[in-house]
């Protein structure tokens, strides 16, 4: 069962890009980590599946359902923050909350439940005004949960909040999802903010999707390069030219291998044989940028 | 039908603590405690009617068309602005439009609570007119008004002038939602108001022009009344119909 599939969805915006020809596939019950950097169409992308856009060509399907600008039914399974929440300032956090629900025609009760799954009981009479940007947006998301949702789309939901924050709000959405069983569709320009809950990744560049699967597959196909730090870079990079690898000079001290061919303790031998100074010597993460730099790579030469 | 009822209600939550639901009883309050400090305290009486029927309605003519002339069409223009304001001001249509509720609900509700607020505060001058007019009575006995005022008569022209700025309320309704900007909305307004000022005083146009059309009410002993009863309801159907299948056809930021 697909919570949100799209065949061909394509919306440009005066010939600019905006999304092309987008298949997404977010199983029912994941936790879909939509990355892409500032302008890839992510924002375009959650604009149309709330039908806040007009589609230009495709089709979306939520929970098998057709959505579209004029077809607006399955909206009653899906809860969203856009960008910044959207809140009144001048009103409490409880009169937010019922402005909501005397639309969606919920029940009294929804209001204290979403409140206390965020954890805002206790501020709930204080105005917005006077909230914390954290406590904002964690109304943000009980406004999404008023109608208690089984897709929650949140697009950039750690925006602007601390490492505190996000670690709260990580928390939060791991309990809805495995609590709840709601399916998550979030987007990032953060690997590192996804990576921790997030089953499954897509990834947008230039309204493509380049990547979609679980994160393992992601990692599987694009292994975390081999950093090296260490005293004397260029002699370190020809000493690994010798054994076959293909190194690259990052910088005086740094040398990188994406792709190494002989295992990594292997490696470190012969460095240290050879009499290399080697002060660490380990797998860097891939950052979003080199992941993209590889995956646009990578289509370009197909 | 209920969803609207149910956006009614939260149109309401949401005035709580603002300034548009302020103005409801400070526009009409600015009129007669003008109205109130101009004749309470005339030394010299003006030279009125001396039948006090006739003095009564000259009286609350003269309230009426400072209320109809000058504070509605600005009472209009801002109230709807801050109406619309509060969804552009917040970044609200992403989170109101994403909602299982038909799209035109949200501008409906709209268009309902600013003709709910200029019938509240229009209504509220009719029935504080008469008392201002006692007020003075104690004040100012010169200005001839004795025995009691012409309710009847008052508030029908009061619901009547309502009626009148039908099609003003939608035009202003509409500009203050689809367009954004706070400026755009109180530009158009302005204009009107200014031109309305001096197309309200011509016989041929006053009744044409939707910014002068509720004035007609009280003036010239109400020749235009039903024209701008008729005109009032039927263009401001007609706007409010194309108000709503415009603005459910736009994309919201
Ligand atoms: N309303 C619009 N009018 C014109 N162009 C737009 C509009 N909305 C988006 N775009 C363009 O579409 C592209 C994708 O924008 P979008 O906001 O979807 O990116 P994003 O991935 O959300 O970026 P960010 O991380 O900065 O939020 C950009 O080139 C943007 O300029
Ligand atoms: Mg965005």
């Amino acid at each position: 069962m697909l919570a949100i599939q799209t065949r061909g969805l394509t919306r440009r915006f005066d010939g600019r890009h905006g999304v092309t020809d987008l298949a997404l596939e977010v199983p029912a019950g994941s936790v879909y980590g939509f990355l892409g950097p500032n302008g890839a169409g992510k924002t375009t992308t959650i604009r149309l599946l709330l039908a806040l856009l007009r589609e230009e060509a495709g089709e979306i399907r939520l929970f098998g359902e057709p959505l579209s600008w004029t077809r607006r039914a399955p909206l009653s399974e899906v809860g969203s923050m856009v960008e910044t929440p959207s809140l009144y300032p001048h009103l409490s956090g409880r009169d937010n909350l019922e402005v909501t629900r005397l639309l969606l025609d919920g029940e009294t009760a929804s209001i204290d439940e979403a409140l206390a799954l965020v954890g805002l009981t206790a501020d709930a009479e204080r105005r917005v005004r006077e909230y914390s940007l954290g406590m904002r947006q964690r109304l943000g998301i009980a406004l999404a949960l008023m109608r208690r949702p089984r897709l929650l789309v949140l697009d950039e939901p750690t925006n602007g909040l601390d490492p505190a924050g996000i670690v709260e709000l990580r928390a939060l959405l791991l309990r809805l999802a495995g609590e709840r069983g709601i399916t998550i569709f979030l987007s990032s320009h953060l690997l590192s903010e996804v990576e921790q809950i997030a089953s499954h990744v897509g990834v947008l560049h230039q309204g493509q999707l380049l990547f979609q699967g679980t994160q393992e597959s992601l990692r599987r196909r694009h292994g975390d390069p081999l950093a090296i730090r260490c005293g004397d870079a260029r002699a370190v990079c020809d000493s690994l030219a010798h054994l076959g690898e293909q190194p690259q000079l990052l910088d005086e001290g740094t040398v990188s291998v994406p792709a190494p061919r002989r295992a990594d303790h292997e490696i470190n031998r012969c460095l240290i044989e050879r009499g290399h100074a080697i002060h660490a010597f380990g797998r860097r993460p891939h950052s979003l940028e080199t992941l993209f730099f590889e995956l646009t790579g990578q289509e370009a030469r197909t | 039908m209920s969803a609207l009822v149910r956006a009614l209600r939260a149109e309401r939550i949401k005035l709580r603590h603002t300034l548009a639901a302020w103005m409801v009883p400070l526009a009409p309050g600015v009129i007669l405690l003008l109205s109130l400090v101009q004749l309470g305290f005339a030394h010299v009486p003006p030279p009125g009617p001396t039948d006090p029927m006739e003095a009564w309605k000259h009286f609350c003519q003269g309230m009426f068309t400072l209320w109809l002339f000058l504070m509605l069409p600005l009472f209009i223009t801002l109230q709807a602005a801050l109406l619309a304001g509060l969804e552009h001001g917040h970044h609200q249509w992403k989170h109101l439009l994403a909602l299982p509720v038909p799209r035109r609900t949200h501008f409906m509700a709209k268009l309902c609570m600013l003709m709910a607020m200029v019938a509240a505060s229009t209504l509220l001058l009719a029935v504080a007119t008469p008392l201002v007019g006692w007020v003075i009575m104690q004040l100012n006995p010169a200005q001839g008004l004795t025995g009691s005022p012409p309710w009847a008569w008052l508030v029908s022209r009061a619901l009547a002038s309502i009626v009148a700025a039908g099609a003003l309320m939608a035009l202003q309704g509409w500009v203050a939602l689809r367009w954004q900007s706070f400026t755009v909305a109180v530009s158009v307004g302005t204009a009107g108001m200014v031109s309305g000022f001096l197309i309200g005083q011509s016989d041929r146009l006053g009744h044409w022009f939707p910014w002068s059309m509720p004035v007609q009410v009280f003036l010239r002993d109400g020749v235009h009344l039903w024209f701008v009863l008729v005109a009032g309801l039927v263009a401001g159907v007609a706007i409010a119909g194309f108000a709503l299948w415009d603005c459910s056809r736009r994309e919201y930021d």
